[in-house]
């Protein structure tokens, strides 16, 4: 796909994609292009750090507590799981009740001897696909 | 571990009501089926808690493939000693089989087997799954 930059300081911001059919890959770059924008706060020990979406691997409940997953580090989140399902783009995807993840961090899905089937993210975390998301994460993969 | 017992409790109360709605189907199936069939009140008690544990640690136990800490076969161990332990109670508190150890050793080679072959299909089932999602990330 050619892809071209075109700087204008006079022009809003915007990215345009020219494509014979709504590919999944085309669908991929216009979930990125909305999410790459939308920032959150995350706190680590008493410091705030603004986390952009596409940085994010996955969100998790632990105890109550909502955290973002990073590629080496975890961020607590001031907003509840409903609001994030809310306001989160299409890539990303619930893979179970206390998981959503960020489909562009899978690495790969593994089923277990456990006859369970787990998602593995690029930075090595692991969770559960529990059989309610599995409709789900299939209509994300485009399957 | 406190949120693994948690799920245990909710897993198992979500699906508990299922246990005395089997047993009634399997209760009305028997009524038809075999004349004089008749049950005392302490049976029919006795049948409804039963199934309604049974149904509960069998959903509970579902659990037990999750927890990071647990290897496979000590998680696969623990679910099926959970369901055995229900699955033998169950049977036996109902006189569904008699309490000799003849009967409780068919009724184990039986669930073994069949544990296996259900554990067969849905291992396979879930690795088919894992296959066709992998396509997906391609």
């Amino acid at each position: 796909m050619k892809c071209s930059i075109i700087i204008d300081k006079n022009k809003d911001e915007e990215v345009l994609i020219y494509s014979r059919e709504n590919s999944p890959t085309v669908r991929r770059i216009k979930e990125f292009a909305e999410s790459a924008d939308t920032e959150l706060k995350g706190y680590d020990d008493g410091e705030i750090v603004k986390l952009a979406l596409p940085d994010v691997f996955c969100f998790i409940v632990e105890d109550n507590k909502i955290y973002a997953i990073c590629e080496k580090k975890r961020y607590r989140l001031k907003q509840r799981m409903y609001q994030l399902t809310e306001m989160l783009p299409e890539s990303f995807v619930k893979v179970n009740q206390s998981c959503i993840v960020n489909v562009e961090k899978i690495s790969r899905f593994e089923a277990t001897l456990g006859a369970s089937l787990n998602v593995i993210l690029k930075n090595g975390y692991k969770d559960y696909v529990s059989r309610r998301c599995m409709k789900d994460v299939k209509e994300r993969l485009s399957l | 571990m406190k949120k693994y017992v948690i799920e245990f409790l909710k897993r198992g109360m979500a699906f508990a009501g299922f246990g005395p709605v089997v047993a009634g189907v399997v209760y009305l199936v028997l009524s038809y089926s075999i004349e004089d069939f008749t049950l005392s009140g302490l049976q029919v008690f006795v049948a409804i808690i039963s199934t309604y544990l049974l149904a509960f640690i069998q959903a509970g136990a579902s659990i037990f493939n999750q927890i990071e800490s647990f290897s496979v076969p000590k998680s696969m161990a623990c679910h099926l000693s959970f369901i055995y332990v229900a699955y033998v109670g169950c049977y036996l508190l109902n006189s569904w089989i008699p309490f000799n150890w003849l009967a409780i050793l068919i009724f184990t080679g039986i669930f073994l087997v069949t544990y296996l072959v259900i554990w067969f299909v849905v291992y396979f089932s879930v690795k088919a799954t894992s296959k066709n999602f992998n396509k997906g990330l391609i």
